[in-house]
């Protein structure tokens, strides 16, 4: 449960972090770290605009969303600690849990029956699609790896190894970071700062929500980010106590967000016939794990 | 029990007779009463079974036939009620389908005879421990479902499907009978035991290989699946549903049956199995992906899931192989699961898609649309279905897409480097299948359902009469008990593997049994998230209380004027995943391009059309090459008695002096 609770609060400045990281790159001053959270809760407050063309559907699809994404934040562990819910094989209920959420705000899109919402909803789809073997592939050689077939047992069994078992970890991290980047929707595949809904991935899929239904999906989206922080922060936790691990999972967050900021600052959208491919390549880089993973446990001769 | 058996085939020949007589008024009832009690009688039996009975019978059959075994065993038992379930839903909806059609009543009389026969011989299939009894049976159930499919003789079209259906089915029998014959010619037995000594004697390969082809064709992998998607989206919906959700699965069952007598060669048939089941998920699930044609759409998904099912098959023959009872278990088990969830669940898709099809006479998803106001309860089927059958939590698919996951993980642990290059391709495959699926049926049901009407019909969609929706309720509550209590199935599940293999007995490992458990906790976790999603909507509906709520038109971009036909189509939602596999999902247009002379260009016609790979590349090409062959020889059939004369006295001469010369004995 400890796991839970530290992703909501890190849930509460990491968006704030990327923003802040940016503006300062830019050269501007920017919002508070806390801004983000301050305007889901202006959103909470709202009434709310639906579409005549909508159904119950497009109504109920944001909280499917986010409670897909609070079920999926059970299971990840904290280090020694389990998760809310862990058994064998519990990363396969995270990633299809997962795939709920996105069924409803891919339904959810297409419900308002606008010329744009089914582009991306069709895009996101696409784009997670390709991002699925990439995770499977690495928990299946993390399995491999450490023997064990759920997230909790895995972590911590992760760390018993030698040092190619951290340059593992830290290709893991790689992959972990870039499937929460797509999964949000983030910089080289999405530009959530766009204007023009015809290069828009996930922004449009939103455009007729409002009100609290748009404060779930935002503050969803934040959970999520939070959520694959803890995942790779678990990937380097290992057996150090509560003392050591709490404040290492916030730095570690705070680091990640950096990154993305940094990512984000420096780096153009990809034209959107490229973004497939560079999704593929996060696959190969599992590919790569998987081999190491195989090297490493001596069962490839 | 052997009168209940006997009883079986009595009803069956009776009803035969019965329907021939009743008034057209009650033929649907009277059909449905008798089907009712010929699958209350098999239920029994089954039920006798799986509760440790024995249900064995022999009969002599005569010179030719000698001693044929009727024996019902778990597996059989297992298919028998999936079988006896999808027939019982798919006759009560398809006598409310029937029911606008106006069909004359011969038709509709030889319709239920044949629903009968086919219903009969399915069951029979499962029991039938005789080769030569079993082709017969086999080639019943055949015959009796390629008339079902043509049951819209009018439209040539359908009777092409119907014609290419028969000829793939034929196909698969021809495979059958060779080996059947294979097997009496070594070992002088037409029962199914010789199997058994038939494998510890000879290599395992060559004959299973010839009998999965021959299964394969029913079953439909890959590159054998011409047969399903011409066949299923041509037949009417409950036939359609009734033949993809357990039809296919007879070819399931044959490829279980004789790897239960497997001896040998155990990893290389599984890898084998694997390799062509994979192709054929990602295959099938991604031309699903692009077709605009519900029932099409719907085939090619039934294509992906014999993919999925043969990934479970092949898991636990791998796991015969290395000696690995928790992988034999999880693949069977997955396997078999997942044959009971398709079943449910594909049926569920095309009773619900056919309730489109009645009340719009369209199953072109593009000039569908904005069906959720008009037919309420049809889209929460098919929604319900469609997330099931993506394989998400909390529905069933889940369940057995967890269980044929778990096999594939437990096998990349596995100390056989080949297996687990093979297992984790495939664990990725998976992956792949489920995202596409969660492309497919986002796609149907958000253009079928979703947004506004693409067309006007002439006369208005409504929702269907509630004989119809009661069978699909009652399929999605057998739906939520597997979702729900997954233990139980998975105990019967268990008890059918244990018996499987008839050459080791595998005991259910620890492992096993904690994964029923896993399984379990599960079902409470997906309670969990459906507990979440209410209290957040009632959070959610107390906080918008007192709030504005308004109305309007979608966001348009500032165009104001709003027209259906600006929607995002299907084939727009999927293009870009075409585009980038047209390697495979090969996309044809046809068009006239505009000529530099129009000023003014008149109306013209823009068509494009997905054609099958293996239609495409291969079949057709050695099909366009046979008849080009054979036109050489077309002057032999020129109609003309004189000379059929001749060929024959021709022959008898060629005979004679063969025979003169000691050439032919």
């Amino acid at each position: 449960m400890i796991s839970f609770i530290l992703i909501i609060l890190a849930a509460t400045f990491f968006t704030g972090i990327i923003i802040r990281t940016k503006s300062i790159a830019s050269g501007r001053k920017g919002p508070g770290i806390f801004q983000p959270l301050l305007d889901v809760i202006r959103l909470f407050n709202k009434g709310t605009v639906y579409s005549e063309t909508s159904s119950f559907v497009f109504q109920i699809a944001p909280t499917i969303y986010f409670s897909s994404v609070f079920v999926a934040m059970l299971v990840v562990p904290f280090g020694q600690s389990k998760g809310f819910i862990s058994f064998n094989g519990d990363f396969i209920f995270f990633a299809y849990v997962l795939g709920l959420g996105k069924f409803f705000s891919i339904i959810g899109a297409m419900d308002t029956g606008s010329s744009f919402g089914g582009m991306g909803a069709s895009r996101e789809a696409l784009y997670s699609m390709f991002a699925e073997p990439a995770f499977f592939i690495l928990m299946g050689s993390l399995a491999l790896l450490t023997g064990y077939t759920s997230f909790q047992e895995i972590f911590s069994a992760l760390h018993l190894g030698s040092s190619i078992s951290y340059a593992l970890a830290v290709m893991a991290a790689v992959v972990f970071l870039l499937i929460a980047m797509i999964e949000n929707s983030r910089m080289p595949l999405d530009d959530t700062k766009t204007h023009l809904e015809l290069t828009m991935v996930h922004e449009v899929m939103i455009l007729d929500n409002s009100g609290f239904d748009l404060g779930l999906i935002l503050s969803a989206g934040y959970l999520k980010f939070a959520m694959y922080g803890a995942i790779i922060f678990n990937l380097f936790s290992g057996t150090i106590g509560y003392k050591y691990a709490i404040p290492m999972f916030f730095a570690m967050q705070l680091l990640l967000a950096f990154i993305i900021g940094i990512i984000e600052s420096f780096m153009a959208r990809f034209r959107m016939n490229h973004n497939a491919q560079f999704i593929v390549v996060l696959s190969s880089v599992s590919l790569l794990i998987f081999f190491g993973a195989l090297l490493v446990s001596g069962k490839f001769i | 029990m052997i009168e209940l058996i006997n009883l079986s085939w009595m009803i069956g020949l009776v009803a035969i007779v019965i329907l021939y007589f009743v008034p057209i008024k009650i033929k649907s009832l009277t059909a449905i009463i008798l089907i009712v009690a010929n699958v209350l009688v098999t239920s029994a039996l089954a039920f006798f079974v799986l509760n440790g009975q024995i249900v064995d019978f022999i009969f002599y059959g005569g010179h030719l036939f000698g001693d044929i075994l009727i024996s019902m065993d778990e597996l059989s038992a297992w298919f028998i009620l999936i079988i006896n379930f999808t027939c019982i839903t798919g006759i009560l909806y398809g006598a409310g389908y029937l029911k606008t059609q106006h069909d004359s009543a011969k038709k509709l009389t030889f319709h239920w005879i044949l629903i009968i026969l086919l219903q009969l011989s399915m069951v029979w299939v499962c029991m039938i421990q005789h080769s030569l009894l079993f082709l017969i049976v086999w080639e019943i159930m055949s015959l009796s479902s390629v008339f079902l499919v043509i049951f819209d003789h009018h439209n040539p079209k359908i009777i092409k499907a119907g014609i290419n259906y028969l000829v793939v089915m034929h196909i698969g029998m021809v495979f059958l009978t060779i080996g059947f014959i294979w097997l009496y010619f070594q070992t002088g037995s037409f029962s199914f035991d010789a199997f058994s000594t038939y494998f510890e004697t000879q290599s395992n390969i060559g004959l299973f290989l010839v009998l999965f082809i021959g299964f394969g064709l029913k079953a439909g992998f890959v590159p054998l699946h011409s047969g399903l998607i011409q066949g299923d989206p041509a037949a009417p919906s409950h036939i359609a549903g009734i033949m993809s959700g357990v039809l296919v699965k007879l070819g399931i069952y044959g490829i279980f049956r004789v790897a239960s007598y497997l001896k040998s060669d155990y990893l290389l048939l599984g890898e084998i199995i694997i390799t062509i089941a994979v192709v054929t998920g990602l295959f099938g699930i991604l031309n699903a992906a692009v077709h605009r044609n519900l029932k099409k759409m719907l085939a090619y998904c039934t294509v992906e899931n014999i993919g999925t099912i043969g990934i479970g098959i092949g898991i636990g023959l791998v796991g015969l192989g290395s000696n690995s009872p928790i992988l034999y278990y999880l693949g069977f088990g997955g396997a078999l699961m997942h044959v009971l969830n398709h079943s449910l669940l594909k049926s569920l898709l095309f009773f619900s898609s056919g309730s489109v099809f009645q009340q719009t006479n369209t199953s072109d998803m593009e000039k569908l649309g904005g069906l959720i106001k008009k037919m309420p309860h049809t889209a929460f089927v098919y929604l319900l279905a469609a997330i099931g059958i993506c394989g998400l939590p909390p529905f069933n698919g889940f369940v057995s897409e967890f269980l044929i996951y778990s096999g594939l993980i437990e096998g990349v642990k596995l100390n056989h480097p080949n297996e687990m290059i093979l297992l984790s391709v495939s664990l990725a495959a998976m992956s792949v299948i489920g995202g596409l699926s969660i492309i497919t049926f986002t796609k149907s049901f958000g253009t079928v359902f979703l947004g506004k009407a693409r067309k006007e019909f002439s006369a208005e969609p409504q929702e269907v009469p509630l004989q119809m929706l009661i069978p699909q309720y009652a399929i999605i509550a057998v739906m939520l008990s597997v979702a729900l209590v997954p233990q139980f199935y998975l105990q019967i599940i268990g008890n059918v593997i244990v018996g499987l293999s008839k050459s080791i007995v595998v005991q259910p490992p620890v492992a096993f049994t904690n994964y029923i458990s896993i399984m379990g906790s599960i079902s409470l976790y997906s309670i969990l998230l459906i507990g979440s999603i209410f209290i957040f909507w009632s959070i959610r509906s107390f906080s918008l209380k007192g709030k504005s709520q308004v109305t309007l038109t979608t966001w348009q971009n500032a165009y104001l004027t709003s027209s259906s036909k600006m929607q995002y189509t299907g084939k727009s939602f999927t293009k870009t995943l075409s585009n980038m596999f047209n390697f495979i999902v090969i996309e044809r247009k046809q068009y006239e391009e505009l000529q530099t002379s129009e000023v003014f260009p008149k109306e013209r016609k823009h068509a494009s059309h997905y054609h099958d790979f293996f239609e495409f590349r291969f079949i057709h090409v050695v099909t366009n090459q046979l008849i080009y062959a054979a036109n050489y020889f077309k002057f032999i059939q020129n109609g003309r008695v004189q000379s059929y004369v001749l060929y024959g006295i021709a022959f008898i001469i060629t005979i004679f002096v063969l025979t003169f010369f000691n050439i032919v004995t």
